[in-house]
């Protein structure tokens, strides 16, 4: 059972189902372990006051802001509600979120032991799973408010959690879309989507790099040299003439001299 | 003043390379606080200590080791965790065009944008064109900070190509690892037809604008109290219980 990482009540109205977050993502990446060169000791990692110089347990830890320093109780005395509890304001059509919205996906799991929670779970999860809506609501996570959208997805509900509107930047002074595009060459470029199409399968995409990772460590283990592989330089050249680009590529595809990854 | 672009390179398809420059979409307005001692205000500072000396450690004694068994670590210089990077590491190599509407919001992780690069107009404006005429997304690879990430290029409001990097399949959580419980009774259709309804009642449209961060003023507010000496306790919030009898009396009650 993934760890919770908030618990807390999820309200609907004036339906409250106790609910704790985990999260819908797991780190597979390779971890490193900082070691002490001389002898591979691993390295801790101490707090210390840097007046004293002694470490400092958690307890004795205060945060300040602006040289005023609260506890972490006196943080939580922020806004209390918002931190026991995720109230949906509205629902909105889950397409209307730009994937620029989204940043970390958790799942909501009931809390309570009673009938009575798992049942308003369900409800939710199978009114959700109805609509192509997603509920809007805000909370409290680790002295941080998110924005968060609810959904159901496989008969569970999952909670993503949103950027606020002022962190996304704005794209005033990036050079973007200029001018205007023949029909020809457009119509050149989506034949060569249309041939380049797949149906998305996130199945079909492995972590190629944990892969190449841990075969540098098994070479490394065995005691292998590790050659860097060199830079591709010429792939990397803006093409004199897209036309001709994409002439070549459609009938080198056509004659399989080129294949779709 | 003009963003600064964090990266330079290519998006390849075929034989078309789009040069451009990538830049950051986001950015964290959250309060940061610093770490001191209660005791005397005092920083705290992270320091790297060995513990069988008990010593400090500086920065030029530490070295990168994979732990391969108990207490046993594979030492790896920074060059050789760059050497898994992969080979053409200034392209964004795509390899399929996927619908847009179909790739579940769960994958995405943080976003970019894409900008054009020197000598790249022509062919920027065309592949955001083109995957705007035909509604897919370019899945791609991206070599980034010696990391390989797969990235979905999608043609976003603002006449700028965006890129999401992408969580893989394996790293999402199944349903299945969950473990829910089934209650003893299913929701009854009064139930979700009321349920439904307030669904509806509470329907809105997606408005970014209107959801400011109230937090980060409470938090202010709290800090500005306390600089004044007042005392600050936070109220106990209790969580509530769904009573199974309650569910339809508090649906009827919400509407």
């Amino acid at each position: 059972m993934p760890r919770s990482l908030w618990t807390g009540s999820l309200n609907f109205g004036l339906v409250n189902v106790p609910v704790r977050v985990t999260s819908a993502v797991r780190d597979l990446d390779l971890h490193f372990r900082q070691l002490h060169a001389k002898d591979h000791t691993p390295v801790e990692t101490r707090r210390v006051c840097s007046e004293e110089g002694v470490e400092v347990p958690y307890e004795e830890i205060g945060n300040e802001y602006e040289g005023v320093v609260l506890t972490d109780e006196e943080l939580g005395a922020a806004d209390p509600k918002k931190t026991r509890t995720i109230e949906i304001e509205s629902f909105v059509k889950l397409g209307e979120v730009d994937p620029i919205y989204f940043d970390h996906p958790y799942f909501l799991i009931p809390a309570g032991e009673t009938d009575g929670t798992i049942r308003a779970y369900r409800l939710l999860t199978e009114v959700m799973s109805r609509t192509d809506r997603a509920a809007l609501g805000r909370f409290v996570m680790r002295t941080k408010e998110y924005l968060v959208a609810i959904r159901a997805r496989d008969g569970a509900l999952t909670l993503s959690t949103l950027r606020f509107h002022d962190e996304v930047r704005p794209t005033k002074g990036i050079s973007g879309v200029k001018g205007r595009t023949s029909k020809k060459e457009l119509d050149g470029a989506l034949k060569l989507i249309e041939a380049l199409s797949a149906d998305w399968d996130p199945t079909a995409y492995e972590d190629r790099y944990r892969k190449r990772l841990q075969a540098v460590i098994r070479k490394k283990r065995k005691g292998g040299e590790i050659k860097a592989p060199k830079q591709d330089k010429k792939a990397a050249e803006p093409v004199p003439d897209l036309m001709a680009a994409l002439e070549e590529t459609l009938e080198k595809l056509k004659n399989g001299e080129l294949q779709p990854a | 003043m003009a963003p600064r672009s964090i990266w330079n390179g290519t998006i390849v398809f075929g034989l078309v390379t789009v040069p451009v420059k990538v830049y950051s979409a986001t950015e964290s307005k959250s309060i940061h606080f610093h770490e001191v001692h209660l005791k005397d205000g005092a920083r705290i500072e992270h320091r790297k200590v060995c513990p069988k000396d008990d010593k400090e450690v500086s920065s030029d004694e530490i070295v990168k080791g994979y732990e391969v068994s108990e207490g046993k670590f594979v030492e790896l210089t920074k060059e050789e965790v760059a050497a898994a990077a992969g080979e053409r590491s200034k392209l964004i190599d795509v390899e399929h065009f996927v619908p847009g509407e179909d790739i579940d919001p769960a994958y995405y992780d943080k976003t970019y944008y894409l900008g054009t690069g020197d000598g790249g107009v022509d062919a920027y404006r065309l592949l955001y064109r083109a995957l705007e005429k035909s509604g897919r997304v370019a899945i791609a690879r991206w070599v980034f900070h010696d990391r390989e990430r797969l990235v979905a290029v999608r043609p976003l409001d603002d006449k700028i190509l965006g890129l999401h990097v992408m969580n893989f399949h394996d790293e999402l959580v199944s349903v299945d690892d969950l473990d829910l419980p089934s209650p003893q009774r299913k929701p009854s259709d009064r139930e979700i037809e009321m349920a439904g309804k307030l669904v509806k009642s509470l329907a809105a449209k997606f408005n970014p604008a209107s959801y400011e961060d109230t937090y980060r003023e409470a938090v202010l507010a709290v800090v500005k109290r306390k600089a004044k000496g007042e005392e600050i306790v936070a109220e106990p919030e209790e969580t509530r219980q769904q009573d199974a009898d309650d569910l339809m009396a508090a649906l009827e009650a919400s509407l």
